[in-house]
């Protein structure tokens, strides 16, 4: 755990600007085993002190591999000076940033740090239960993940905050071969917030889902082409926050408004169909925790629930304090950094399409012609809100029915047109933590919806 | 010189703790890195960054166990307990006799690219960059440009008696940008950019002000109608990080090889690809800006040929994956990849194309390990008798990577060189495109 030696240097924060100090410790666990040969077995541990300071519309950043009071002066220095440097070549003479509010947060927990020795363990007695219940497959992969982020940060204006971010998860891949002999692959993730020991005490829990996945990749060994198009389809749920996320998560991200993208010209107006409303959510969503809780970001703001789409309109923005001082908005705790040396960005936290009324078996029912698309492996989204999302597993439906089981297959559309064909809703969220956002700096995310009915473009043959 | 000694001495004291503690062999990396890092966020200068790291990476085997821990302090405490996990994971371990490290002795010393910033001369290109941008295509906004030099220094010892000293800089950029008419945009696309030195504006290297041109040109998209058979022709960065590095990762790296899922198993030595596709790894090649001069298991790093005249010359294999399979390990394992360019200018390849998409960027995430794809042909056009007609939103293609790289149409005679890699345009038959 970080002992507080950062608020002592307060004493030390230039008197005529914003500064964040921080010190950080990220610690990431992986365990990986290919047909039981254990690949990758590695332990990584890094921490350091950072320095951040606004000064008339620019920042100075400064880091250090150290965490000490003397590198947390030699980083206030550093930054003081790099804000001075770019303040005289290219400062723009911005006010400075409105006050969010003092405060602090202190540690509610610290973490338990597992040996080694019990990720591999578990990953063999996961591995030796896929061989003995996965007969027909042709490779496997068990990963047990695990990463956490520590975070003491000392503002001048803001709310101090120590808080610890862990997350642990399972992965399970299978590869099969088609009656052709090609390669076909599929995996299954289970785990959440919190260290290994909160999220994995018995291999056997995983048996239910393991046996879905083998069930998934015997109905996809035999799985047909999508016919390449635009199609009725309905999104499963963790499509749905992937959709959330990648295709318009990032597009009401303010930077990205003010680097041009399509949301520049879409707030206040109808940019889905009325049953569609979506949130970033801090550390509460429908009653529960969120899968990734956030109190107070890294500029010391108080995180809160960001409305981004109700009804169909587009009613904000995703900001950090220095973009909601630009849009005269109010900032809702999305500026986070990844490591000690990095410096806060926009960043979603729990980004979901709230659920409806529907039930998913009606939403299918309701397809004459059309697709069950019900997982996918990757996203990528541009700032015009067009998307790309790769299916790994999907369904034909035929006359309101599932059929056959869907080869790899890619969708397409743009967010803001593909959301105002959404006409059903179902009422069952699933969420999803496992990955990391790519944005200059990776970051651990949740993301969530329900099941939606709409118009996509589908990739095939 | 003096700092070189200081992180060779905390190499040796690792790996003598390592073998005190019972380590058969181990290697490790212990190095330093600075980063002087300019930020343009929105079109506007937002941000200067300067960072000190450290990193020490250890790996051992005891009794054929391995073991390897990354963490970025270098007192003496923090040394010992990495060095104790390190064997603790090891301990761990299942035995994997097919792990090993470079025998010895070697010791070598590299001096490479430019190890010391010019803050001053970084900034000056940096704005310079950004007045040029705006001249030439005023309709370009710059959602994020960054510029940076980033030093490092190292060193690799291993116990067999390998030792490398490495000092190495270099100055990079990258960036993401659009182009605007109004409430209209087109696709972002991503440049980049390595460097030895700043003796050129930015916008005069690489492809970055053709590139930026043709993104302007690209307002105005449209969807395409219905479905085709036709040339998919690819550009250069994405013929790089979508087409060549995708088939190294799918059809000849470690993991490709051991999953026993790469179509091209059975084929070292044979033709795989079209005679006239030529791929290299080449960090060696001074037209690349490529610091990697050994391999992480400890060999010398040696430019070498994946494909030649398009038969598969090697796999991208480690010595531990060469010792799995029972292939050779390859040269090097970069991605530092050198494309042999064609003899036909790109214009005469778009003029023989009947019907085919050009397109500068593909947005599909990785193939399946048969090869198969599909995704969206991002900033585009629609190629039609030879010309390209209009660009195109909302177009996907498909098609198998294996199948394609053995369809090549033509191979142009221009390349981009970014310091990553040397590429041609590259044309392919027999890709499906298809719209709405």
């Amino acid at each position: 755990m970080l002992n507080d030696i950062l608020t002592g240097q307060k004493a030390l924060f230039p008197p005529d600007a914003h500064t964040e100090l921080r010190g950080q410790v990220n610690r990431t666990r992986r365990v990986m085993l290919l047909n039981g040969s254990l690949i990758t077995n590695t332990r990584s541990d890094v921490s350091g002190v950072s320095a951040r300071v606004f000064k008339n519309g620019v920042y100075g950043f400064s880091s250090m591999a150290e965490y000490s009071e003397d590198a947390a002066r030699a980083v206030l220095t550093a930054a003081s000076e790099n804000a001075a440097f770019m303040d005289a070549h290219a400062g723009n003479g911005a006010a400075p940033l409105p006050p969010v509010g003092g405060g602090v947060r202190t540690l509610e927990r610290d973490i338990t740090d597992a040996a080694q020795r019990a990720y591999i363990d578990f990953a063999r007695a996961v591995d030796e239960r896929v061989a003995a219940r996965c007969p027909h497959i042709t490779a496997r992969r068990v990963v047990v993940y695990e990463d956490s982020m520590e975070k003491l940060l000392r503002v001048s204006e803001g709310c101090d905050a120590h808080a610890i971010y862990p997350r642990c998860y399972c992965y399970v891949f299978l590869t099969a071969e088609t009656p052709q002999g090609a390669p076909v692959e599929l995996f299954t993730v289970v785990g959440g917030s919190g260290v290994f020991g909160d999220n994995f005490a018995d291999p056997a829990a995983m048996d239910a889902k393991l046996d879905e996945l083998y069930e998934h990749i015997c109905q996809k060994r035999e799985g047909v082409y999508a016919d390449a198009g635009e199609r009725t389809v309905v999104l499963g749920g963790s499509m749905t926050g992937m959709l959330s996320h990648e295709a318009v998560g990032h597009t009401v991200e303010a930077d990205l408004v003010l680097g041009g993208s399509v949301a520049a010209h879409r707030l206040h107006k109808r940019v889905a169909s009325d049953l569609v409303t979506m949130t970033d959510f801090a550390h509460t969503a429908f009653g529960a925790p969120t899968p990734l809780p956030v109190f107070v970001d890294d500029e010391g703001t108080p995180a809160v629930d960001v409305p981004l789409i109700e009804n169909g309109v587009l009613t904000g923005y995703m900001n950090s304090r220095d973009t909601a001082r630009r849009f005269g908005m109010t900032p809702g705790g999305n500026a986070r950094a990844w490591l000690f040396s990095d410096e806060p960005l926009i960043r979603m936290r729990n980004t979901a399409i709230h659920p409806g009324t529907s039930r998913l078996e009606d939403l299918i029912a309701s397809v004459d012609d059309g697709y069950y698309l019900v997982s996918s492996g990757n996203g990528q989204a541009d700032t015009t809100g067009e998307f790309m999302f790769g299916v790994t597993m999907g369904y034909e439906i035929k006359n309101g029915k599932l059929g056959r089981a869907l080869l790899d297959t890619t969708v397409s559309g743009v967010a803001f047109e593909m959301l105002k064909t959404v006409d059903m809703v179902s009422d069952e969220i699933v969420w999803a933590s496992s990955g990391f956002c790519g944005k200059k700096q990776p970051m651990p995310v949740g993301m969530g919806g329900p099941a939606l009915r709409c118009r996509l473009m589908i990739g095939g043959r | 010189m003096q700092n070189m000694q200081k992180l060779q001495s905390i190499a040796q004291f690792i790996l003598d703790e390592a073998v005190r503690l019972g380590a058969d062999t181990a290697q490790c990396s212990v190095m330093e890195t600075r980063t002087l890092e300019f930020n343009v966020d929105g079109g506007a200068f937002s941000l200067l960054r300067t960072l000190f790291d450290r990193y020490v990476s250890v790996t051992v085997l005891r009794a054929h166990r391995q073991g390897s821990v990354t963490v970025n302090r270098f007192d003496e405490d923090a040394v010992r307990a990495a060095v104790a996990d390190c064997l603790a994971a090891a301990d761990g371990a299942e035995p994997d006799e097919a792990r090993e490290y470079a025998p010895g002795p070697v010791e070598r010393d590299f001096t490479l690219g430019t190890p010391e910033p010019d803050r001053e001369a970084l900034f000056a290109r940096t704005r310079e960059f950004m007045g040029d941008a705006a001249a030439r295509h005023p309709k370009l906004l710059m959602e994020q440009l960054i510029t940076y030099h980033h030093r490092t220094q190292k060193v690799y010892m291993n116990t067999n008696g390998v030792t490398y000293r490495t000092l190495s800089g270099s100055y990079e950029l990258g960036m993401t940008y659009s182009a605007h008419d109004g409430e209209e945009s087109t696709a972002m696309y991503g440049g980049s950019l390595t460097t030895r030195t700043l003796d050129r504006p930015f916008i005069d290297c690489a492809l970055i002000d053709r590139e930026m041109g043709e993104v302007e040109a690209q307002l105005g998209a449209t969807p395409l109608t219905g479905k085709f058979t036709g040339t998919a022709v690819f550009a250069p960065q994405c013929l790089a990080g979508d087409v060549f590095a995708q088939a190294l990762s799918n059809f000849a790296s470690d993991t490709a090889l051991l999953e026993g899922t790469s179509p091209w198993r059975d084929s070292l030595g044979k033709p795989v690809a079209d005679e006239r596709v030529t791929l290299a790894l080449a960090p060696n090649d001074d037209r690349l800006v490529s610091f990697q001069r050994y391999t992480g298991e400890g060999y010398p790093a040696e430019d070498c040929h994946i494909l030649k005249n398009g038969v598969l010359e090697s796999f991208w294999l480690t010595q531990y994956g060469a010792n799995r399979t029972g292939f050779t390990r390859a040269g090097n394992t970069s991605l530092s990849m050198i494309v042999e360019p064609g003899d036909a200018p790109l214009a005469d390849i778009i003029a023989g194309i009947e019907r085919g998409v050009y397109l500068m960027r593909f947005s599909g995430g990785q193939p399946a390990a048969s090869g198969e794809f599909s995704g969206v042909a991002k900033n585009g056009f629609l190629i039609e008798n030879g010309r390209l007609t209009r660009p195109l939103t909302e177009t996907m293609i498909s098609g198998n990577l294996a199948d394609m790289l053995r369809n090549v149409r033509a191979v142009s005679r221009e390349t981009l060189s970014d310091g990553d890699v040397v590429m041609p345009y590259m044309a392919f038959d027999g890709v499906t495109v298809s719209g709405k």
